[in-house]
């Protein structure tokens, strides 16, 4: 029977007996379900095709008759250049034949299962393969074997009387690295896995074939360098390389066409051409560190991290070059010069783009950014620059987290300067006294200094950032018991030149925060000092008709600062201390009050923070009473007390 | 940091998690990693975490911890800051 479909097979080759010589020394367990898949796979598309072509009873008839199936041509046609056919998902595999029949078939353990198998073909059970060495559906690896005819031929000899063997698989021995030549080359499509009586469709496959079922064919891992031909029109496709699953519709396939092709007629097709057969002379020893599965599912991860929407701006040297390569060949090809061949180009699917999520989570009013891990960014650091800003609040907020930033060291600063306040009090050593005055000295100057340069701009702008800021006012209500008198009253005076802008930007009240260190201040003023600075008030402000004085009086702490300066102007007068006044300071203090004596008497006033006690004693002094009266009726019914006076 | 909370053992606060979850319950200890361990545990806003509704008592790993909402008229807030302005230092150094 085999005679007659191999003439050319080797005479007199018995079954073998000894199922040692059939196997190799190697045995790997875990390409052997690998094995077994693809066996299962070829199998069953071999038995769905003979089930389709001949009937039910095709196998035995075929097995007992031996006379080839017409369906299944005897000689495929020449191998087509690989180029031309369309791109298969499947590397074509083909196992070595070095030395044909050096690699036997399996141990006889096996045989003797597939006796039972013979006996018996509707049994269905798992047989153990012998390792394979690559699934049929790798993509890239191709040992690059060509399946001559011929050597089929040559090659099949031992095989030829072992049909419906199970050692017929066995002969495709993994570690033999297609020393076992299977002279079949796999479809293109992915064999759906099954467990499938494996001795009928061993016959079958073997009859129909006229050649070796090797099922799982031993392969021998493409050298590198073939890899990437694979890349070329016999690329992947990217879709069947997906899933390590075969696809189920192979499983499940629907009446056939007549013109479909067997299984193994289709890996014919696809085999490549005998010039690459030189190839298969060459070892690699690291054929098979990884399963067919395996590899596609690195391919799979390259591909994906190849894929793009942009791919002009994500790959530029290849897209261009292969246009311009691509606009080469179609001159050559309208010069006549050569066939229209497309240039190996590598297709990467274009995907959508995903939904992108906001990994930056910004709160409003925050200085940076929510630390949030994602799976893209494992640990995102908290930037002081917040990236979503529009354009035009950029600087406005660039300048706020420099003031923010500035008033945090100097808050450094300052909790040093405290701490040796602190310390002063409890120290009784000169030394130790003097040293720490100079360290709180020096922290005073060192804020003074990075405050001032906040601002680079005109001296009057001097603090007025700070003082914008909720921080910047504690800061400064803090700093104030260790200025310089001086410098006390420079901040005084600055803070009662920006009294309108501070009293309207005043959202978070931050202003009676410095209330009590200013009045500590103003307790401290001369005379000339204080009609200085109150003439402030009254003084018209630029860009509007109202006073500080008119502002001030909605304003809480405007209010109470105005009441703290007169209170000092009046027990000033009052006190025996001499005054050393300048000339006009009378004046201009008479007038001042008499100023806010009408404006007060006038608006409806904020309650004040604190009431000094002398406020109205100074307005008898100066108005008649009824306008006192007045003033104090007006004065009460804010503040809810009297006013003390006479 | 953990005196600042230390200070807080017996009072009210809101443990924001950064799964988002919020739990509102009696501080009842705090160690040196912030890990918190809240009694009389209630799920604030939505109850959509329906699966916390028998839990009396929690421990929660400080890690994970994203705010704790204090109440506002029991902590010295100038302290605070001054105290977490102190201990930025001796970090940084």
């Amino acid at each position: 029977m085999s005679d007659a479909e191999h003439p050319n097979s080797t005479p007199g080759v018995e079954w073998p007996e000894n199922g040692e010589q059939w196997s190799d020394g190697e045995e790997n367990t875990m390409e052997e379900s690998e094995l077994l898949q693809d066996v299962v796979e070829e199998d069953e598309e071999i038995d769905l095709y003979n089930e389709e072509t001949f009937g039910l009873d095709a196998v035995d008839l075929l097995f007992v008759d031996g006379k080839q199936s017409p369906a299944p041509p005897a000689s495929p046609p020449p191998p087509s250049p690989n180029e031309a056919s369309p791109p298969r998902p499947k590397v074509q595999i083909q196992a070595q034949a070095a030395a044909g029949l050096c690699h036997e078939a399996r141990s006889s353990r096996e045989r003797g299962a597939q006796v039972q198998l013979l006996d018996d073909p509707a049994v269905m059970r798992t047989v153990e393969g012998p390792p394979s060495l690559k699934s049929l559906d790798s993509a890239i690896v191709d040992c690059g074997r060509s399946s001559c005819w011929g050597d089929l031929n040559a090659n099949t000899v031992s095989r030829s009387g072992v049909s419906g063997d199970r050692a017929i698989v066995g002969v495709i021995d993994r570690s033999a690295r297609g020393r076992i030549r299977s002279p079949l080359q796999l479809p293109g499509e992915r064999r759906p896995l099954q467990v499938l009586p494996l001795c009928g469709i061993e016959r079958v496959r073997w009859v129909s074939g006229g050649f070796l079922s090797p099922s799982p064919p031993r392969f021998q891992a493409l050298a590198p360098k073939m890899m990437q031909v694979r890349f070329g029109p016999n690329s992947p496709r990217p879709g069947s390389c997906f899933s390590p699953f075969p696809s189920p519709v192979h499983r499940f396939r629907l009446p056939v066409l007549a013109t479909q092709l067997h299984p193994q007629h289709k890996r014919l097709l696809s085999q490549r051409p005998p010039g690459s057969r030189r190839r298969l002379k060459s070892w690699d020893h690291y054929a098979e560190l990884m399963s067919a599965r395996e590899k596609e599912w690195i391919i799979k991860l390259q591909m994906m991290q190849l894929q793009s929407e942009n791919p002009l701006q994500d790959d530029y040297y290849y897209q261009e070059y292969y246009r311009r390569m691509e606009v080469k060949l179609a001159e050559e090809e309208m010069m006549g010069d050569r066939s229209k061949r497309e240039p190996p180009k590598l297709t990467t699917p274009y995907v959508t783009k995903t939904v992108s999520y906001t990994p930056v989570v910004h709160i409003e009013g925050s200085l940076g950014q929510v630390t949030v891990s994602t799976c893209h960014s494992p640990r995102r650091a908290i930037d002081a620059v917040h990236a979503h800003t529009p354009e035009e609040q950029k600087d406005i907020r660039q300048q706020r987290l420099e003031v923010l930033n500035t008033i945090e060291k100097c808050y450094v600063t300052l909790l040093g300067v405290e701490a040796a306040e602190r310390m002063k009090t409890t120290v009784t050593d000169e030394e130790e006294n003097r040293r720490l005055m100079k360290t709180m000295q020096r922290g005073v100057e060192e804020i003074n200094s990075q405050l001032r340069n906040l601002n680079s701009m005109e001296s009057m702008e001097e603090f007025l950032p700070c003082l914008l800021v909720l921080k910047g006012k504690k800061l400064l209500a803090r700093l104030l018991p260790f200025l310089s008198h001086d410098l006390g009253l420079h901040l005084l005076r600055a803070i009662t030149m920006h009294l309108p802008v501070l009293m309207s930007r005043d959202a978070d009240e931050g202003l009676p925060v410095l209330y009590p260190p200013l009045r500590t201040v103003i307790g401290s003023l001369s005379f000339s000092q204080l009609v200085s600075v109150l003439q402030e008030f009254t003084a018209a402000l630029p860009d509007s008709k109202d006073s500080r004085l008119t502002l001030a009086c909605q304003n809480k702490f405007g209010l109470s600062l105005l009441y703290a300066l007169l209170s000092q102007g009046e027990r000033l007068l009052t006190s025996d201390l001499p005054m050393e006044p300048s000339l006009g300071d009378f004046e201009t203090w008479t007038d001042t009050v008499f100023q806010v004596a009408r404006q007060l008497s006038h608006t409806s006033l904020a309650e004040p923070l604190f009431l000094p006690s002398n406020l109205l004693t100074l307005f008898c002094r100066y108005l008649d009473k009824r306008t006192v009266q007045q003033l104090r009726n007006n004065m009460e019914s804010s503040t809810g007390y009297l006013a003390v006076g006479s | 940091m953990s005196d600042t909370f230390g200070s807080l053992v017996g009072k009210d606060v809101v443990v924001e998690l950064k799964n988002d979850l919020s739990i509102c319950g009696t501080l009842h200890s705090v160690d040196q990693y912030l890990n918190i361990k809240l009694t009389d545990i209630s799920v604030t806003d939505p109850e959509k975490y329906p699966h916390m509704l028998s839990v009396k008592n929690c421990f929660i790993r400080g890690s994970v911890v994203r705010y704790v909402q204090l109440p506002a008229d029991e902590v010295d807030t100038q302290l605070l800051q001054d105290a977490a302005r102190k201990e930025a230092m001796q970090q940084k150094q």
